[in-house]
């Protein structure tokens, strides 16, 4: 069990800081998966913990022992490549085999690590074939079971799954689930697919810009983002935000009407004037009859997306916005439909894009 | 376009030069026409005097005896297979060929591993530019740097070993030394040549694979048969080629250094050849054996082309 510490970590290339003043544990016997855009430093940071970077300034511990500028041979860690690096001329199971001889493990003990590793992965009927013979998807499942078999404190995923063909990335998904539920090992993934983060992880890294936004559990990270970019990044599509004026009235201060039936006041801490409402678009209640806390909108363009979803553009008060349908409701019949924002699911955000410290409250008469 | 529509164009009707210039530009007369400097050169120095040698192979013609040219079929060639001396000097040139391509290559690799891993080296930049110094050099000028090197009296590889006690030894002058003496600097002269073929095929291999490799704490030879020659074999085997091909034609290094002496010790093939037809004069002879010569090479790439072949084969497969 070992955590890995990043204390002010810092990496710059010529023109580009690609990591930034970076503090962060990634605590031991989690799964931790960097996620953000391409060109945000999770890469980098990868390749920093595994040593194959060297930080321009900063530290980084295993447990107490301080690695910053240790051979990543020494630091007894596994890594799995964004394309599967296996070891030709040689069969799968030699290939698994190679790194245990160089821990002088005795025959038995690594014939067994073998077995149980290819059962995981699901290759135990390849053990005999020929490298060469197997296709990429089946290759990354070899070179995952031999950085596995090793039994490393710490395993770092680089985007494994990015260059396998499609049909094969749920399969080899499915089999890194299996994996990483057994592991006890600390492990580091990085991928820019929120959905393989969220399968996968323990807990998501947000990064941006060489820094991590948010580090929370995938349901804590996709309900309440810290930051308008994790709305964003986040979801297919991304969270609906809504720009707000703040209006004032007997010395309180209240969302301007239109977007909730009854008058919202704010407490807390405001500063600006305006306010951005965040909210999932499936969280979004769309229906055709009026109802109680529902206001009007108009439905600007209408598009299916996957899994028979109805994805809606609305507009109302003049704020246009995107909201997602159930398959079982299907299009909107009219125009004219009815909008409801759950005031539970709404997350406000200041206007610096960072979550706001404001409380909503219903005041019927005010 | 629309606002251009009744203006009078410059483009008027294609004149008939025009027109010849358009038919000659879409006929396959243009790329034709295009080759023929090669075509000329090629056929003037290479395919005519080649054609011509393998004419004289058939006829007993000596440019000393003043005697006209005489047909007399393969006695030539027969003649060779009799001659005691240029089998032994074929032998020798196998020899030559083997150990001095052998020993370049694994040093070259060897060698080229080291450079290649001591990137973040200082001075790396310098140390491989003067590593390469001796392959710039022309032969004639290394040759003569080596026979006064090894000079018995007043080469400075002498006055080292007087320094340690021993006796000087007339390095190219002695029948048992002489050949590795000249082979020393071939090989001086080559590996480098085998370091740049082997920082090429380095450079081909996935950074990844490296690094992975690093990951797995794989010793430095595992990853050499593992990683690097997988990757690195195509470009290793062309120069391996190269050098086979070109160390079997040896020359000139050995004529400045022994003459093909002491006796005819360091006498290669390429050698014997020229003392036979610049030194003899007997051209129908030498010709023959030049032909006998031009085939061998042939042999020689062809085994190697399909060694290749085969390597390739095999990795598509894959």
């Amino acid at each position: 069990m070992t955590e890995i510490r990043i204390v002010n970590l810092q990496k710059e290339f010529k023109d580009l800081i690609a990591v930034r003043d970076l503090t962060i544990t990634f605590p031991s016997g989690e799964v931790t998966c960097l996620l953000g855009p391409s060109g945000c430093g999770k890469t980098t940071l990868m390749r920093m913990i595994a040593g194959l970077e060297e930080p321009t300034r900063g530290d980084i511990y295993f447990d107490d022992l301080k690695v910053t500028n240790m051979a990543p041979s020494k630091r007894n860690i596994g890594m799995v490549f964004q394309y599967p690096v296996v070891y030709r001329g040689l069969n799968v199971f030699r290939n698994i085999e190679l790194p245990l001889i160089e821990d002088k493990l005795p025959q038995n003990e690594r014939k067994e690590r073998i077995r149980e590793v290819a059962d995981i992965m699901g290759i135990q009927d390849d053990l005999e074939k020929d490298i060469t013979q197997l296709d990429n998807s089946t290759r990354q499942k070899v070179a995952v079971a031999r950085e596995v078999a090793r039994r490393p404190k710490i395993i770092l995923f680089d985007e494994p799954i990015t260059n396998v063909d499609v049909d094969s990335k749920d399969q080899l998904k499915e089999a890194l689930k299996r994996l990483t539920r057994q592991l006890k090992q600390t492990i580091v993934y990085v991928t820019h697919d929120q959905t393989e983060a969220m399968t996968l992880a323990d807990r998501i890294a947000l990064m941006r810009d060489g820094a991590i936004l948010q580090r929370d559990t995938p349901r804590e990270l996709y309900n309440h983002p810290n930051d308008v970019f994790g709305g964003w990044f986040l979801g297919n599509p991304g969270m609906s935000f809504i720009d707000l004026e703040i209006v004032e009235k007997n010395g309180s201060k209240f969302i301007e009407k239109g977007f909730f039936v009854q008058p919202v006041r704010l407490t807390g801490q405001i500063k600006d004037s305006k306010i951005t409402l965040g909210i999932r678009p499936e969280q979004i209640k769309v229906t055709d009859q009026p109802g109680a806390n529902s206001n009007q909108a108009k439905v600007v363009r209408k598009a299916l997306i996957v899994g028979g979803q109805v994805l809606v553009t609305l507009s109302m008060a003049n704020r246009v916005f995107k909201a997602k349908l159930p398959a079982a409701q299907g299009f909107p019949k009219a125009e004219i439909v009815y909008v409801e924002f759950p005031m539970n699911k709404v997350t406000l955000f200041g206007g610096d894009g960072k979550r706001a410290n404001i409380q909503m409250s219903v005041v019927p008469n005010a | 376009m629309n606002d251009r529509q009744g203006v009078p164009t410059s483009r008027t009707k294609p004149s008939w030069f025009k027109k010849a210039m358009r038919w000659y530009d879409n006929s396959k007369l243009f790329p034709t026409t295009l080759l023929i400097p090669v075509l000329v050169f090629f056929i003037v120095w290479n395919v005519v005097p080649t054609l011509w040698m393998v004419g004289l192979g058939f006829y007993n013609y000596s440019l000393i005896t003043g005697a006209p040219e005489k047909f007399i079929g393969i006695k030539n060639f027969l003649d060779i297979a009799k001659d005691d001396t240029i089998w032994h000097n074929f032998g020798r040139t196998f020899l030559w060929v083997i150990l001095t391509t052998g020993i370049e290559t694994i040093l070259g690799v060897l060698l080229g591993f080291l450079f290649w891993g001591s990137s973040k080296l200082p001075g790396r930049r310098l140390a491989l530019t003067m590593l390469f110094t001796p392959m710039l050099l022309a032969p004639a000028s290394t040759g003569t740097f080596f026979r006064l090197i090894y000079d018995p009296i007043f080469g400075v590889l002498n006055y080292i070993l007087t320094l340690f006690g021993v006796t000087p030894i007339d390095f190219i002058g002695n029948r048992v030394w002489a050949f590795f003496a000249v082979m020393v600097v071939d090989i001086w002269m080559w590996t480098p040549f085998m370091i740049l073929i082997a920082l090429a095929a380095l450079g081909s291999v996935p950074k990844a694979e490296l690094e992975a490799a690093e990951i797995d704490r794989l010793p430095w030879h595992k990853r050499l048969i593992y990683i690097v020659l997988p990757y690195g074999k195509f470009i290793l085997m062309l120069g391996v080629l190269l050098r086979t091909i070109d160390s079997f034609k040896t020359m000139d290094l050995i004529y400045l250094m022994t003459q093909g002496g002491p006796g005819n010790t360091t006498e290669l093939i390429a050698i014997g050849l020229w003392r036979k037809a610049f030194e003899g004069f007997t051209m129908g002879w030498s010709s023959a054996l030049a032909l006998l010569l031009l085939f061998t090479a042939i042999a020689f790439t062809s085994v190697y082309l399909f060694v290749l072949n085969q390597n390739k084969k095999q990795s598509e497969g894959g």
